[in-house]
């Protein structure tokens, strides 16, 4: 397998909730022009694209039916990806796959969305709906005091929320936690100028203000719905300097998935949402490729899929990169802070920004970033960045994908 | 002009949701259905793993094989996760707050979802002992497991 450089990350500008000026493709477009431009590449020299967005969020189908000359793909291979949350992520592992096999020299893997050409909740109803709909054949309560509870967890919040009370129950936290971490994303967002909500100097007391969803989760733990993309040229290790100034090595690519619960009566809940079983393993096949054997100490900083609060303190312990259940001490002592020991989510996280096609991506861009020490206005890692681990989490709470990208090239 | 009498048809027929199957494993659901009618809750296991499903799932979701054993399994357990329902759909505050939780069965290996009556929201913890209620009468529909309460 050869070795595979990442040479360029491009975005198509701040993330935000609305893009009324442009339409899919002249977004999309816009990150694509954006990562060329930081390389010595042409649009000639990409050998294919990967192309990664959820299903149906917009509210139509195939779009990368219309990207494919807006992105210079015409006459070249394109390949549309969509693992739900993981998307970006996969996409980009599917451009590794490519350089690394000798089949493609240079790839460009595409990440975004445009939340606000459609609703979300179509996307995710597609994905429930059959199994609520299905439950009413079978007689569930609809009035009284049981209405509702064996249907369903109350979509991804709902699912999110039984996966924070877990966790707590777990590691000993406390909802104030959640607040805590919360704020700490709201003010690494800030720090990121293409971070989405950004509050600098966020606090917790201002993250318990806002409205209660479902509790303990409240809108301030929730992710926004983004628009944005993001873009990522990948190249062989013999290209990579004649490309470009800057390279971070991809030195682990790790995905694996666990059974497909959302958590309602007719399924049961198979596996308890805060175990995340398979988000070990798969940290674990990651650090063995990359020839990792001390995480904790050989990770300098993390990026991790956390469309709710708590999964930012939930993850690094899955994946090895904090002892398990100390999260909240080590939040609380400000380890987790950027400039901590073992930051996580310096760009503000999922949390902060969520164009849902882009965000596993983006946690590859901002682990590379981090390595190539281009971080921009002021979320940079002070510390020197040998290794930086990128993780995403997807589909129905069961695909996990990790990226661990390093300064040196991995050792064959 | 088109004329709707004539290029249009109504269908006289009811919209049968029985047809609908998705993934969803009927037999497992019929299982649960039949011990509802007895007050009992069934589930399956796995003779290869051990592991106890509730519903009775068909196939063993970590050994690949089907599974045929019935087993009961107790209608007392405690309180596995939760999550409270402080408003209706429009942000109106409930009067009563609606606790929905997964309850851990003794017995059963998977979680099995329903609301929680309690007197106060703020009193559910993680572990909480808790028991199904069902309704006086069970005819073997899914609300026959009306809710749970904390024993």
């Amino acid at each position: 397998m050869r070795n595979v450089g990442i040479i360029s990350v491009g975005y198509n500008g701040r993330f935000v909730s609305k893009r009324k000026d442009v339409n899919i493709p002249e977004m999309v477009q816009a990150a694509v022009h954006n990562a060329l431009a930081k390389t010595r590449l042409t649009l000639e020299d990409i050998d294919a694209f990967i192309e990664g967005n959820m299903a149906t969020f917009e509210g139509v189908n195939y779009p990368n039916l219309w990207l494919s000359d807006h992105i210079g793909a015409v006459n070249k291979p394109l390949m549309r990806i969509s693992t739900g949350g993981t998307t970006g992520m996969s996409a980009f592992h599917c451009a590794y796959y490519h350089v690394a096999s000798g089949l493609y020299d240079t790839v460009m893997a595409i990440g975004w969305e445009k939340h606000d050409e459609g609703d979300a909740q179509v996307g995710l109803g597609g994905i429930v709906l059959p199994e609520i709909f299905t439950m009413f054949s079978f007689g569930p309560a609809m009035a009284g005091p049981g209405a509702g509870g064996t249907l369903t967890g109350g979509g991804s919040t709902g699912g999110a929320s039984f996966q924070a009370m877990s966790y707590l129950a777990k590691c000993g936290g406390d909802v104030e936690h959640i607040d805590m971490i919360a704020a700490q994303a709201r003010s690494n967002a800030a720090k990121n100028p293409y971070a989405h909500l950004q509050v600098p100097g966020c606090t917790k007391e201002d993250i318990a203000k806002t409205p209660m969803v479902s509790y303990p989760l409240r809108f301030g733990h929730t992710c926004p719905t983004s628009c944005g993309a993001c873009v990522m040229i990948l190249t062989t290790d013999r290209k990579a300097k004649k490309y470009a100034d800057h390279v971070a090595w991809v030195k682990a690519v790790a995905t694996g998935t666990s059974d497909a619960t959302t958590g309602n009566l007719i399924d049961g809940q198979i596996t308890d949402p805060a175990d995340q079983v398979i988000a070990t393993e798969v940290a674990k096949k990651a650090y063995a490729m990359a020839g990792i054997t001390n995480p904790k100490k050989q990770i300098q900083v993390a990026e991790v899929y956390d469309g709710f609060a708590h999964q930012e303190l939930m993850w690094p312990e899955r994946l090895l990169l904090v002892d398990e259940g100390k999260a909240p001490k080590l939040l609380e002592k400000g380890a987790l802070a950027i400039d901590g020991d073992m930051p996580v989510n310096p760009s503000g996280g999922v949390v902060s920004t969520n164009a849902i096609g882009a965000s596993a991506m983006v946690r590859v861009a901002e682990a590379a970033l981090q390595v190539m020490g281009l971080a921009e206005g002021g979320h940079q890692v002070p510390r020197k960045v040998r290794n930086a681990m990128a993780h995403g989490w997807g589909g129905l709470f069961q695909f996990v994908t990790v990226t661990i990208v390093g300064d040196t090239k991995r050792r064959a | 002009m088109v004329d709707i009498e004539k290029e249009t048809r109504l269908v006289s027929d009811t919209w049968d949701l029985s047809l609908y199957k998705w993934k969803i494993e009927v037999d497992g659901q019929m299982l649960l259905l039949e011990g509802l009618k007895n007050k009992k809750i069934l589930g399956r296991k796995c003779d290869k793993c051990g592991t106890v499903y509730v519903p009775g799932v068909t196939y063993c979701r970590k050994c690949f094989v089907d599974i045929e054993k019935v087993v009961e399994v107790g209608t007392e357990g405690e309180v596995a996760t939760f999550t409270v329902n402080l408003a209706d759909v429009r942000g109106n505050p409930l009067e009563v707050p609606q606790v929905i939780c997964n309850i851990k069965l003794k017995g059963s290996d998977s979680w099995t979802m329903g609301n929680l009556v309690i007197d106060d929201w703020r009193r559910v913890k993680v572990g909480m002992p808790v028991r199904v209620h069902f309704r006086a009468e069970t005819t073997g529909v899914l609300a026959d497991l009306e809710y749970f309460e904390p024993i």
